[in-house]
């Protein structure tokens, strides 16, 4: 039971990192970026390309990194920042259509089938009495909560994060006083994407596989978690991660595989009634797409 | 000459909403520029800022050609502007509020220095430094408004409708803080409705209508100008 | 062989016609409806299970089918439509989920195993109904209904200023949807000849928004034209085979960019109506 919890939370440290990028997407741009499970994918995907040709595993993640970054970019300036001003649904659609596009360039040169994923951790788990916890697992819980911490700290104590926060709240007085715009969001859509990749690739250590779709099912269960903790809540997206997680350890464990679906989506469809900002979401948060 | 505007128009869509303006502010002057509701006044300011793009004619400032400026480049150089309705972020707290007004600038000491300077002006915005702006009345907005727009250390200040909706009291504030920046050495170009104690203000005064420059003129000359009254009562009369 | 390639390709076109007039009523209202799949799995296994187990006629299967999925939408639709935006977008695909994940676990219908269906009907069937529903659509495109759904997207406060009861056009738009998509589910079921609770995943809902996005919502028409053209282009596309959905998902990017009102929008349909108006639309 004690180490279902574990596994929930180790679990959940990828949806915490999906949901931070979903969150400042949503948070600051009031943008729902279909493509981050692409960028999720990405990181997983191209590691695992660039490892099983012989590159060495911390080269082949600094890369992936890179090229997952540059799309994040690319996407900005064909979605969002082309967008301005037209209806809220259109940069949802070619988000998405990045996401289709991402995944089958995938799947043209790889295939569709599930890939192992090297071992690049030493195998070590940590062991407290009945309890065991993997390294890479451990890793990835502390590296995903350093990151949110970090995404924070920035956020509420930088002269960027202060700017990052007034176009957050009103892009146009943003503009009034002085905050490049095009440079900040662009830089939004960067941060978003590096940690997606990110995520992509703790999963692809952690579960040792990956896939071109591997992004979709875990981008739902990001999203999730991104509105159960509060849109726009990088602590917010913590909780909802983990909580996402946990329930769908649980309800592994107690109920079988089937029901995972129908706990995480209840969860996530009773809070959306209940309290629709999630658990450290503001009352206000703007509603558009 | 600190700032020159030549035929400066500006449109929305096909709308012209400034035609052909033209002004020069020397500095340590105050300007103001009058006009009905709708007459561009705004859209003049906003045009100086950047915020707007020309569609005729050039902004010059310092002597250097900004017209293709953005406008963080230009508040950068000395440019800010008080918007209309003033525009408080009520989300962030009164502090962050003034630092975002210095977002261009990284010299941290001097900025921490100008804070203080701003809270010994305003004391009632010191008490609350740490609360959410959203707690201060509209007067009290106005002045966090103004001290985020000096925090950016700016050569020319515009201001667009600073009173509006400000008691009787606090206009009067007001209008003597702008006296005592002036003094101090800054150029000020204000938009008003409040037309006598603008011009009570200033040195020179612009009237628009329809985004037409219809006078300029010295400000004491134009207070008693027939043709400013016919610019208001004209569009109200339509 | 060949024949059978057409037949297939009418019936995917009219599945997701009907499908992208479900997603579209509530999203003329602004609504995006992200579950679409989760009524179209509703609709399915009812009709499957009524013409199996208690033999009704295909027809009347599907029309209780669809009667189901529209009781469900208004249940579920009332809560659901408090929020809006993207709440009520997430809240759309987390009720597509559980509709699907119910069935998933339905042992009655077969479960994960799936559902075989006995009765079948025919490709001109299935054309006909989709025919028949159109028109009824076009009818009710010339209705006020339609014109509240509109009013509401443009400016939901000046609708309730004048007296159209927002939430309940809504509702009403909500649930149709859910009753189009059941139709769609119970025919698809029964030409299939199988159901199955993991073809009812939230792409099917995603990709059924794009169509309508890409056709456009400002017109009747929109729907229809980004339905067929959604069906029809990967086809186009089939000589570079593994390459097609690539090329497909860079055209939906490159379109967003050089036309980011849809295909088809009111300024067109207007000049289409009066050709020779010389300036009819400014
Ligand atoms: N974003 C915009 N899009 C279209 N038209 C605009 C826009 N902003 C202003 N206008 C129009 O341009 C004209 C000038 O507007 P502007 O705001 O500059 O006037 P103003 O003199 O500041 O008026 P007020 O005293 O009411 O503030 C008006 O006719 C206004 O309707
Ligand atoms: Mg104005």
């Amino acid at each position: 039971m004690l180490q279902q919890l574990i596994n929930g939370m180790m679990l959940g440290s990828v949806y915490v990192l999906i949901a931070v990028a979903f969150t400042l997407s949503i948070g600051i741009l009031n943008f729902l970026n279909f493509s981050i499970p692409g960028l999720f994918m990405l990181g997983g995907m191209i590691s695992w390309v660039l490892i099983s040709m012989g590159v060495p595993p911390l080269l082949a993640f600094g890369l992936a990194f890179l090229i997952a970054c540059a799309c994040a970019l690319v996407v900005e300036k064909l979605t969002f920042s082309w967008m301005k001003g037209s209806d809220h649904e259109v940069p949802l659609v070619s988000s998405l259509g990045f996401l289709i596009l991402f995944e089958q360039i995938l799947l043209v040169f790889y295939g569709s089938d599930q890939q192992a994923f090297p071992k690049v951790i030493p195998n070590a788990t940590l062991k407290l009495g009945d309890l065991v916890i993997g390294s890479a697992q451990l890793l990835g819980l502390v590296l995903s909560i350093a990151i949110v911490i970090g995404i924070s700290r920035f956020l509420k104590k930088t002269r960027v994060g202060r700017g990052i926060r007034a176009i957050a709240e009103d892009t146009t007085t943003a503009e009034f006083l002085g905050i490049n715009v095009n440079v900040v969001v662009p830089l939004i859509f960067l941060i978003s994407g590096a940690v997606a990749a990110i995520g992509g690739m703790l999963f692809a250590v952690n579960y040792s596989q990956v896939s071109p779709f591997m992004g979709e099912e875990v981008g739902f269960k990001g999203i999730s978690a991104m509105i159960i903790g509060g849109m726009g809540s990088v602590w917010g997206a913590i909780a909802g991660g983990l909580l996402i997680g946990l329930a769908e350890v649980m309800s592994i464990y107690f109920l079988g595989s089937d029901f995972v679906d129908l706990s995480v989506y209840g969860l996530l469809l009773i809070i959306l009634m209940v309290r629709p900002q999630g658990l450290f979401g503001l009352a206000q948060v703007r509603e558009k797409l | 000459m600190l700032l020159e505007i030549n035929s400066l128009s500006v449109k929305y869509g096909r709308i012209p909403a400034l035609e052909d303006f033209s002004m020069e502010i020397k500095r340590g002057e105050i300007a103001t520029v009058l006009g009905a509701n709708g007459a561009g006044k705004s859209t003049l300011l906003k045009a100086i800022l950047g915020m707007e793009k020309a569609s005729h004619g050039k902004v010059v400032w310092e002597g250097e050609n900004v017209t293709n400026w953005s406008p963080s480049r230009r508040i950068k150089d000395g440019l800010a502007l008080v918007p209309e309705g003033r525009r408080i972020l009520i989300a962030q707290t009164i502090e962050e509020n003034l630092l975002l007004g210095a977002y261009q600038r990284d010299d941290v000491d001097a900025i921490r220095h100008e804070m203080e300077t701003i809270y010994d002006r305003f004391p009632n915005l010191c008490e609350r430094r740490h609360m959410q702006a959203s707690c201060l009345s509209g007067g009290e907005q106005q002045m966090l408004a103004i001290g985020r727009a000096l925090l950016s250390k700016p050569d020319l200040l515009m201001l667009d409708e600073p009173s509006l909706g400000l008691s009787p009291l606090f206009v009067k504030q007001l209008f003597k803080l702008l006296r005592d920046l002036n003094k101090g050495g800054l150029t000020i170009l204000l938009v008003e409705q409040n037309t006598d104690q603008a011009l009570a203000l200033a040195n020179t005064g612009y009237v628009l209508e329809r985004g037409k420059l219809i006078i300029s003129d010295g400000a004491q000359k134009l207070a008693n100008d027939p043709r400013l009254h016919e610019a208001y009562l004209g569009v109200a009369a339509e | 062989m060949f024949s059978g390639y057409i037949d297939g390709l009418i019936v995917i076109l009219a599945i997701n016609v009907i499908m992208a007039y479900s997603a579209a009523l509530p999203l003329v209202a602004g609504q995006l409806n992200l579950g679409t799949a989760g009524f179209m799995a509703v609709g399915a296994y009812m009709a499957a299970f009524l013409s199996n187990e208690y033999g009704l006629p295909i027809g009347v299967a599907i029309l209780v089918g669809s009667l189901a999925s529209g009781l469900i939408a208004l249940i579920i639709g009332i809560p659901v439509l408090r929020t809006s935006g993207i709440y009520l977008a997430l809240a759309t695909f987390a009720l597509g989920q559980i509709l699907v994940a119910v069935f998933l676990n339905l042992e009655i219908v077969g479960a994960a195993q799936g559902y075989p269906v006995y009765g079948y009907i025919e490709m001109p069937t299935i054309a006909l109904t989709t025919i028949g529903l159109l028109i009824l659509l076009f009818v009710l495109s010339q209705t006020r209904f339609w014109l509240y759904l509109t009013a509401i997207k443009n400016d939901p406060t000046v609708c309730d200023l004048f007296g159209i009861e927002v939430r309940n056009v809504q509702l009403a738009a909500f649930v149709l949807g859910g009753m189009l998509a059941a139709v769609a589910g119970g025919l698809q079921a029964h030409y299939l000849s199988y159901v199955e609770a993991q073809s009812f995943g939230a792409l099917i809902s995603i990709y059924t928004v794009l169509f309508v996005i890409l056709g456009g919502t400002q017109t009747v028409l929109g729907p229809l034209v980004g339905a067929a053209f959604f069906t029809f282009l990967p086809e186009v596309f089939r000589s570079g085979e593994e390459w097609r959905y690539a090329i497909f998902a860079a055209f939906i990017i490159g379109f967003m960019v050089l036309r980011p009102q849809g295909m088809i929008n009111a300024n067109m349909m207007r000049r289409l109506k009066a050709p020779f108006g010389g300036k009819a639309s400014a």
